[in-house]
């Protein structure tokens, strides 16, 4: 049986509870460096896997160079710039989304991000859901990375 | 006074979009010979200091500045690549729109297939930015509603024309509710093509994907 990340296993019980269609990882490679998806779950291809963001472009990217959440209500109605500057938006045809950033070893390194195919509320429950997620993740990666198996994920 | 003639309003919107490439163009060289140049000249001079740093507080920090200023230097060349991707000028439309395709992926996870038959001619500067800017837009529809994991391009060269032809095997769309509605995205590229003397035709089957074709008249065989 091949291994499953608990990073993935984590993702899929919050796409459960939320009953989101799409929940993804996004992970920094070094400090300033491009953003990749490495974990995901609901998605409708792979193409997540080849998106790189630069820092500060994308969803992604933009929530670890601001540190801040990002809340989409309705794609592409509701966004500010291009609908082409929101790639994962594209790939999986999400029209709702919300993305917290995750602190991974004290440092701003990641996001959690969950999606909607159809456009649906941003409510405060939701959110709260999400960012009880990205602590529980931030833990996970804490513990994971004192016992040395974090790898090269980071 | 009478309606411009059709002449003139095409001579008009020629001259707008010329205009605003070369603008384009002159702050992409600005961003790339200028801030990109003095942004380096700090790089290089912040490395050199910090060999002599020993405060480890103080290395820590220049540190950070290092990496604060290789990041803006790589968003500079980035930005002035995409005003105006500097291959176009040199190498010409195929070497620049294989550049690009690389970085289309990147960004938006779809593949991208180049495929070139016939000899390459070279074309003027003019030219080249019209076919990059309307393979540009293909390939930017394609990411926004084709729903696609791969796109083939082909250029083929004859001794009279270049065809180049974006296929994006996505999901497809009913050609009759893009002539009936307004897609300004789509008239552009028709437009700009008809403005460099060739023509854009777009054809599509829902299931099937859809196929931009550009076709452009070589002016010395």
């Amino acid at each position: 049986m091949a291994y499953k990340s608990s990073f993935l296993i984590e993702l899929e019980k919050l796409a459960q509870e939320l009953q989101s269609s799409f929940a993804g990882i996004a992970l920094q490679d070094g400090a300033g460096s491009d953003v990749h998806w490495r974990y995901a779950c609901g998605n409708r291809n792979e193409k997540y896997k080849k998106i790189s963001v630069r820092y500060g472009k994308g969803i992604a990217g933009k929530v670890i160079s601001t540190g801040r959440a990002i809340q989409v209500d309705e794609f592409p109605k509701s966004i500010t710039g291009k609908a082409v500057e929101y790639p994962i938006m594209l790939a999986e045809q999400l029209v709702s989304a919300y993305a917290v950033p995750l602190i991974l070893a004290g440092q701003l390194k990641g996001v959690l991000l969950v999606g909607y195919h159809q456009q649906t509320e941003i409510t405060q429950t939701l959110k709260d859901l999400v960012q009880n997620k990205a602590l529980r993740i931030e833990d996970l990666y804490l513990s994971e990375s004192q016992e040395g198996r974090t790898g090269d994920r980071v | 006074m009478g309606e411009p003639s059709k002449q003139s309003k095409e001579a008009v919107i020629s001259y707008i979009i010329q205009t605003q490439e070369e603008e384009m163009k002159r702050i992409s060289y600005e961003l790339h010979e200028s801030v990109g140049q003095t942004l380096y000249s700090f790089y290089t001079g912040l490395q050199f200091i910090q060999s002599g740093i020993t405060d480890n507080q103080l290395k820590r920090f220049a540190e950070e500045m290092e990496q604060s200023l290789e990041r803006s230097i790589k968003e500079i060349q980035m930005v002035s690549v995409e005003l105006h991707p500097p291959t176009l000028s040199t190498l010409g439309i195929y070497p620049a729109l294989k550049s690009y395709a690389k970085q289309f992926t990147a960004t938006f996870g779809i593949e991208v297939e180049i495929e070139e038959g016939g000899k390459e001619k070279k074309l003027p500067e003019g030219q080249n930015v019209t076919l990059f800017r309307v393979c540009q837009e293909a390939l930017h529809n394609a990411a926004k509603y084709a729903d696609t994991s791969f796109i083939k391009i082909i250029f083929t060269w004859e001794a009279d024309c270049l065809k180049i032809e974006v296929k994006d095997f996505g999901k497809g769309f009913q050609i009759d509710e893009v002539q009936t509605q307004s897609f300004p995205g789509i008239q552009a590229m028709k437009e700009r093509m008809h403005l460099a003397g060739g023509e854009c035709i777009i054809s599509s089957l829902v299931g099937e994907g859809t196929e931009v074709t550009m076709v452009l008249p070589l002016l010395n065989p």
